[in-house]
């Protein structure tokens, strides 16, 4: 237990992804404890875009492109930031229940740690590209998210079968429905983003 | 069953054929239309070049000529099995098909020619409107008679949706295309103001949900059982679907009219409409998802079932960003920006294409008797489509959201930030993303031309007789 207990830190999960052949065998092992992931993972993890973004934000303002950039208020930028940290926290625990959820019906091992260490590795390259926060240029950041998402389908489609135990024909099954877990969840976070824009809360707009 | 009686599928055969050439023709408009707005000059001073009416060759080409070439094989194909009967006027059926190809090549033609009608997916001019209600109530005839002369009497789901399709698409179209000629190629719509834009936006809504929709899952319903060789999980929650579906589709259009001059009433009944879709909606989605969970086996030796799985997913999501683009505070938002080009796609390419393109690696060898020529061909398509669908939805999201927050920023004085074209020109690199994209979705859809073409050269489509009915079915 010590030992899966060591190799839990961003670290390691950030060499795990580049490694991906590693990276499946190490997450077949045990399930990690439940709360040994979120501290010693998800937590950290989290922690890095919002932060990366604030600097960014604060320092050179975000540019969508068209003029100036637009400078969030510092108070309004902190509580973005936050926002921005507990959905990702969000993000990664809910993942890791649907996945869970669904291990039922594809005959997938059920240990909710294993299903968190997985979701976090398939999130680990989103991570790793937020280093382009610093630079907040809405296209740039779109730039280095795409190769990175394609990292991260290469991931969940290539792990999935042995990090949670199933066959690799309803491993790609229980990939795709996760797909579709993921879109739907950003779209209504999306949503959620612009009913608040349009709620009054954010940038000042003409609504 | 009459001595000698065969199903007749050579027209299915042909209407498949078409719909994979149209694919590329409407995808090839696609991918140059995405390219003139990254370089404009491209259309080289020529109007026929224009986007304004190539614009309308690739939605025209891919919905009418791809989809519904599409539609009409699968249901001349799955009507005939699921009622153990050989289609009804069988000559009917080929004048159906060849005067739809006939039909959407010409209108493609006049479109280019820049005779238009100004209704969004409604282009043609009155002489195509006239001549499409004649071939569809002709596709009418050949169904429903197929349907009449049934050897089994319970009437299968698959066929339910084609037939609200057919129906409820000849109603739609008639309406929305009542008009007063003026010239061959000039008509004005006999509404008038909102009137007008209200029975457009009842035409045109309806027509993504019974064409893009309720069409493609009557497709789903017969050819996903059979890809998984299983029943559907649950009979009775399609049947429900069905229902809730039918009746809620039809009140949503006046979404597309949100903050209009139309009645608040009626913006406020398409949306709460909308949102009560998505019931529906999902409930097809988990009864496909639950069919081929079971069925996983089949993945091993069935490549075009993956192409049902990932449909699936955007189908899901399409039918969730939908109703949720249509609430009145994320509208005014997301209205008039790519956000909606963005949702379209992730239907059009997620959902319709690749349902599409599942079914016709499933269709085509067996209607040929023959195994499909590349298991591998098949595996690459399968990883570009999805690259394809993603990278474009991707775009669209960041130059949908990146629009709607510049056009509506204020200054400090309560001024627009932003002018709208400098807005529209640092849309540059996402208009560059998308047209990556899509080059990379119609380079798939190219390799399953190849494919398919590889695996039919020099073959006949097989006669099959129609199997003999159980005692107690009939």
């Amino acid at each position: 237990m010590a030992a899966i207990r060591n190799s839990l830190s961003p670290w390691h999960f950030a060499g795990l992804m580049a490694r991906p052949s590693k990276a499946c065998d190490r997450l077949a092992g045990p399930a990690p404890e439940v709360h040994d992931v979120i501290l010693r993972v998800v937590l950290p993890l989290s922690i890095v875009p919002p932060v990366l973004a604030y600097v960014g934000g604060a320092t050179f303002g975000w540019r969508l492109g068209g003029g100036e950039p637009l400078y969030i208020p510092a108070d309004g930028l902190v509580l973005i930031s936050l926002a921005y940290f507990v959905a990702l926290v969000t993000g990664f625990v809910s993942t890791a229940l649907v996945a869970s959820w669904m291990a039922g019906t594809y005959g997938a091992r059920r240990e909710f740690g294993a299903h968190l260490a997985f979701v976090a590795l398939v999130g680990m390259p989103a991570i790793v590209a937020s280093l382009a926060h610093l630079a907040p240029h809405a296209f740039v950041n779109m730039l280095l998210l795409i190769p990175a998402l394609i990292w991260s389908l290469y991931l969940l489609y290539r792990c999935l079968p042995a990090a949670l135990g199933t066959s690799p024909e309803r491993g790609m099954l229980m990939a795709s429905s996760l797909v579709a877990y993921v879109l739907v969840a950003f779209v209504s976070l999306l949503g959620i983003t612009v009913v608040l824009w349009s709620g009054g809360i954010g940038p000042a707009l003409g609504v | 069953m009459a001595a000698g009686e065969r199903y007749h599928d050579r027209v299915a055969g042909w209407l498949t054929g078409f719909a994979v050439l149209w694919s590329l023709l409407g995808m090839t408009a696609g991918v140059y239309i995405a390219a003139e707005l990254v370089w404009p000059t491209i259309d080289f001073g020529q109007e026929w070049l224009s986007y304004g009416r190539l614009r309308n060759l690739h939605t025209n080409a891919v919905i009418f000529g791809f989809g519904v070439s599409a539609l009409m094989a699968t249901a001349f194909y799955s009507v005939q099995r699921t009622c153990h009967a050989p289609l009804f006027a069988p000559g009917l059926a080929w004048f159906v098909a060849i005067a739809w190809q006939a039909g959407v090549l010409a209108g493609g033609v006049s479109l280019l020619a820049g005779w238009n009608g100004g209704k969004e997916y409604a282009e043609l001019e009155w002489p195509f409107d006239i001549a499409i209600a004649v071939v569809w109530v002709c596709f009418a005839v050949v169904f429903f008679g197929t349907i009449a002369r049934r050897r089994i009497q319970p009437i299968y789901v698959s066929n339910w949706f084609y037939g609200a399709l057919i129906i409820v698409i000849a109603m739609l179209h008639i309406v929305n295309s009542l008009a007063i000629p003026v010239t061959w190629s000039k008509s004005y719509s006999l509404f008038a103001g909102a009137q007008d834009a209200v029975v457009q936006w009842w035409y045109g809504h309806n027509a993504v949900g019974f064409l893009l929709t309720g069409g493609f899952l009557g497709m789903l319903y017969y050819f996903l059982p059979k890809h998984a060789d299983r029943p559907i999980w649950s009979y009775r929650l399609s049947i429900v679907a069905f229902w809730a579906f039918t009746y809620s589709y039809i009140w949503a259009g006046p979404h597309h009219l949100h903050y209009n001059a139309v009645p608040e009433w009626v913006q406020s009944l398409g949306m709460v409409m909308s949102l009560v879709l998505l019931a529906p909606s999902w409930a097809t989605m988990v009864n496909g998802v639950m069919t081929v969970a079971g069925a996983w086996e089949k993945l091993r030796t069935d490549p075009a079932l993956k192409f049902i799985v990932l449909s699936l997913a955007f189908y899901g999501l399409a039918t969730f960003e939908g109703p949720m683009m249509s609430i009145k505070s994320v509208n005014v938002v997301s209205h008039f920006t790519d956000w909606t080009v963005g949702h379209v796609h992730s239907g059009a390419l997620g959902w319709n294409a690749l349902i599409t393109f599942g079914t016709f690696y499933f269709l085509v060898p067996r209607l040929v008797g023959a195994e499909l020529y590349s298991t591998r061909l098949a595996n690459w398509h399968f990883w570009l489509a999805l690259a394809g669908v993603m990278l474009y939805v991707l775009a669209m999201w960041g130059a949908g959201v990146s629009q709607g927050l510049l056009w509506l920023s204020l200054d400090e004085i309560g001024e627009l930030s932003f002018s709208f074209k400098d807005i529209m020109a640092s849309m540059a690199p996402y208009y560059a993303l998308r047209l990556v994209a899509g080059v990379v979705f119609l380079s798939g859809a190219a390799l399953m031309a190849i494919n398919l073409w590889m695996t039919v050269q020099g073959r006949a489509v097989v006669r099959v007789a129609p199997p003999p009915v159980a005692e107690g079915a009939v």
